[in-house]
């Protein structure tokens, strides 16, 4: 649990601290490269399945976090 | 006089003329650029067709209590299509089959002799002797041909998403069901990202309920006590009546009664989480998300085909008493070991993921993504993962993504190798997905963009090109391999 709370302070702090940085919508020519994306590729889609059944830890990627699978 | 009336009239005349036309020009200039303004969240329909191939080998099978063959190999072919429904909606349909064999699934009947059911009953005794004559044989180490080897995952998803005028706002639904042989899944969610900040910074909230549903199918020698109780060696009706059962040493013995089995009292399994995500833009190169996911699943988590052995349990066989001594090894082809149990675990089961992705931009040529989960349950397990891409552009067409993967987690605490539980214990598994390892991943993955946009599948034009192979090894033994290929079209 403290472990917990020391994360979320530390998810606050980074929340309060980046907020207030401001890059223009014409200034984003690198940021809007498909690589920049923050997601997994579609191609991706299996390996996160199968990580799923072959681990027991599940969740924050985009992928199922248990249900819908008889797995882990 | 009259010549100057008539002059300021045709002034007047070309003023007002000129006053409307401007109005009118301005008038279509606005809405012109309210159109121009209001981009489609999704330009044309899209359709991604899938196709991934999964292959692994390993000695932990989980059907046969943590020991055995768990060869297995998958191939799962998906459609995706993404339909612009308006300037702000986009439905998006996802269809998929996920077609399995699996050497530790067959063996929920290891005797090679129909389906562990017992619906399916090919044996009808044997000659008894427990020397591996005519009897049923099976192994761990040997795949099995009942039903159980093999099943198809059936899977379509449909998803809506409503972005708001000023695209500071998007609205998603879900919607989804799956079937395989033993297991049925429909599941539901919403939630809502909102951008702000000159849509440098996203906050989005996220809801998924999956209400789903066993259909328990588990091993034979389990199946038939279940149906018989405690005559089921010697009921005319069991698949077991004659056939010899062999203790430690090899004597044919009537004693093997699997007591501590309890037939499965609440099929449902039902998954709740809440997904809050966070991300923003730190420079015009860099920018880094995080997800935390609370999840809540309740209900039958344990798998009914899997077993367990108890140490403090006599142990009984099935097969080539000859065999017995070397049972761990996988030269044992003849004879198994028959089920104390099935894997029994909590009702309930927390957890708390926690993923982070930061992306640099170095330059035309290079990115770096990198992406780390800290994941923690209240079943004991605590994981990290660390995930680092590269992507290297060698022009505006090809690119070569290489990745690596570092994974590891604690056991849970009611995880023991096999014939190491107790019967004294309330749960019990031996599934090695859930005892402590590290494991490694190693791969990449070609895009080829464009380049082929002149060839076109109806009206569809093909815009990319994708190829990811990776290989995984796990500290247990376990290795795997896995092809995707992903083909991207746009409707022209």
């Amino acid at each position: 649990m403290r472990k917990i709370k020391v994360l979320l302070i530390f998810i606050v702090v980074l929340v309060s601290g980046t907020s207030c940085v401001s890059v223009k919508e014409y200034n984003r020519v690198y940021l809007n490269d498909a690589d920049m994306a923050l997601k997994a590729s579609l191609c991706e889609r299996f390996e996160t399945t199968y990580h799923i059944y072959r681990e027991a830890a599940a969740g924050a990627n985009g992928g199922k976090t248990g249900g819908g699978c008889g797995c882990n | 006089m009259e010549e100057k009336q008539v002059e300021v009239v045709v002034v007047i005349k070309k003023i007002t003329l000129i006053f409307l036309m401007g109005f009118g020009f301005v008038s279509f200039a606005q809405k012109d650029t309210l159109k121009t303004y209001k981009k489609k969240v999704l330009e044309a329909l899209e359709v991604d067709m899938l196709l991934g191939y999964y292959s692994q080998k390993g000695t932990h099978a989980s059907v046969t209590g943590g020991i055995g063959n768990e060869d297995l190999q998958n191939i799962a072919p998906t459609v995706v299509v993404k339909i612009p429904l308006n300037e702000d909606d986009i439905l998006t349909a996802d269809f998929g089959f996920s077609a399995y064999t699996s050497a530790s699934s067959s063996n929920g009947n290891p005797f090679n002799t129909g389906a562990s059911t017992g619906d399916d009953r090919e044996y009808s005794g044997g000659d008894g002797s427990g020397s591996g004559g005519q009897g049923p044989k099976g192994s761990p180490w040997v795949a099995s041909s009942g039903a159980s080897r093999k099943d198809v995952l059936t899977a379509v998803n449909l998803s809506y998403i409503h972005a708001t005028d000023d695209r500071n706002r998007y609205w998603s639904s879900n919607i989804g069901s799956s079937f395989e042989y033993d297991y049925q899944s429909f599941g539901f969610g919403g939630g809502v990202t909102q951008l702000w900040n000159e849509k440098n910074t996203e906050l989005s909230i996220k809801a998924q309920v999956y209400l789903d549903k066993w259909i328990p199918i588990i091993p034979t020698e389990l199946d038939e006590y279940e149906q018989f109780g405690s005559d089921f060696l010697i009921d005319n009706q069991s698949y077991f009546s004659g056939v010899s059962v062999l203790n430690s040493n090899g004597a044919s013995v009537a004693e093997y009664l699997p007591s501590k089995f309890t037939p499965i009292d609440n099929v449902n399994r039902n998954s709740y989480s809440l997904s809050l995500g966070f991300s923003q833009i730190l420079t015009p190169r860099m920018q880094f998300s995080f997800v935390l996911d609370l999840v809540k699943q309740q209900g039958w988590l344990a798998n009914p085909l899997q077993r367990v052995y108890f140490l403090d349990k006599s142990n009984y066989y099935i097969g080539n008493a000859n065999s017995i001594s070397n049972y761990k090894d996988s030269s044992n082809t003849d004879v198994f070991h028959l089920a104390d149990d099935i894997e029994r675990l909590p009702g309930t089961r927390l957890k708390y993921p926690l993923g982070m992705r930061l992306n640099y931009y170095i330059n035309e040529y290079l990115v770096i993504r990198s992406y780390f989960r800290k994941y923690l349950d209240d079943w004991g397990i605590n994981s990290n993962t660390f995930q680092l891409e590269l992507p290297v552009k060698f022009n505006l067409n090809w690119k070569l993504t290489p990745s690596f993967r570092y994974y590891d987690q604690t056991a849970a605490d009611y995880f023991a190798p096999y014939n190491q539980h107790l019967s004294s214990q309330n749960y019990y598994t031996s599934d090695y997905d859930l005892s402590a390892f590290s494991s490694y991943q190693v791969g990449g993955e070609f895009i080829f963009t464009d380049v082929l946009s002149k060839y076109n599948l109806w009206k569809l034009s093909l815009k990319r090109i994708g190829l990811r192979v990776q290989n995984y090894q796990r500290s247990d033994g376990l290795s795997a391999f896995s092809i995707s290929t992903n083909f991207s079209f746009v409707l022209d």
